[in-house]
């Protein structure tokens, strides 16, 4: 096991991770503001077209969201127990639970897949790709699109947080964190929270209100 | 190092609440309450974002700092949000909405 490595602008290693805490806290936060425009933008057409809104989200198969919903609220408990076990120097098993997160992340991505493959189908498509009914009421397309938009960023964020959650689970089995060091293990958690946290909202907004 | 506050039955009971919660809000759906469901549903989202932040993201036993980010963060988005939306919801002296006419659909 390779100890933490004081850097030369610290005075301890506990003032270094609070740091690394603290800028990853910062990131999340600018994250969450890049989201926040779009949720705003969405509440905006949703107040100026409430029942075209609507009729595009109705089409969602609440089915597949709420599955999606469970996977990704058991995936955050799984990357939080990982987390837990890799301060308690547990590293095998946090190295595990990591990497069933990341598998959770792919389930989740091929559930939202054959929801892409299905609107595609039926060229429900964003803005001037959609023709899914001729004459749409005002606000179908803009549903779409948004729904597009803000689903298609939140799944590149799946797609990065498995990136990560796979190396760090990588590094957790060869023994790099453990007890002594373990501050990248959290950041990471960190960020697969926060894309949890963005779908906790995009499910109601999507699939469940009307 | 920081004191683990957080420990395994509290991150199941936490998995457990959110899953609870999850359902609540889906069953809710199905009631039809108009108005109110958008409400109620993003209600049950924000107490969800709470147990996800403070249990699962150690938010509980972390520095004043870190949580003045999230509520800094917090303040931000319903600033913007509020503002952004009250500009349609509160349309009265104008078209509420552009005239598809005027724009058709390609």
């Amino acid at each position: 096991m390779s100890a933490q490595r004081l850097v030369e602008q610290f005075e301890t290693l506990e003032k270094q991770d609070h740091a690394a805490r603290l800028a990853m806290w910062m990131f999340l936060g600018s994250e969450t503001l890049l989201f926040g425009a779009l949720f705003a933008s969405y509440g905006y057409y949703r107040g100026m077209y409430p029942s075209g809104f609507v009729q595009a989200l109705h089409h969602n198969s609440v089915a597949l969201g709420t599955t999606n919903t469970v996977v990704l609220i058991t995936s955050s408990f799984t990357v939080a127990l990982g987390v837990h076990f890799i301060r308690e120097n547990k590293a095998r098993l946090a190295a595990g639970l990591l990497a069933l997160s990341t598998a959770f992340g792919a389930v989740f991505l091929v559930v939202k897949g054959f929801e892409y493959a299905h609107h595609i189908h039926e060229n429900a498509l964003p803005a001037g790709m959609y023709s899914f009914v001729d004459q749409p009421p005002a606000g179908v397309v803009l549903g779409y699109t948004l729904y597009w938009f803000m689903t298609a960023l939140h799944g590149l964020h799946v797609i990065a947080g498995m990136i990560m959650l796979a190396v760090v689970a990588v590094l957790c089995w060869k023994g790099r964190y453990g007890t002594h060091r373990y501050v990248a293990v959290e950041n990471v958690g960190l960020y697969w929270h926060l894309v949890d946290v963005v779908w906790i909202f995009l499910w109601p907004l999507f699939y469940l209100t009307d | 190092m920081i004191s683990a506050h957080v420990t395994t039955p509290k991150l199941i009971g936490s998995w457990i609440a959110l899953l609870v919660l999850t359902f609540l809000s889906f069953g809710i759906s199905l009631l039809g309450l108009g108005e109110a469901e958008l409400f109620i549903a993003l209600s049950i989202s924000v107490v969800k974002t709470f147990v996800v932040l403070f249990i699962f993201m150690h938010l509980v036993e972390q520095r004043f700092a870190n949580r003045l980010i999230v509520i800094l963060t917090f303040l931000f988005i319903a600033l913007l949000v509020a503002l952004t939306v009250a500009d349609p919801l509160t349309r009265k002296t104008f078209p509420p909405r552009p005239d598809p006419a005027a724009n058709p659909y390609p």
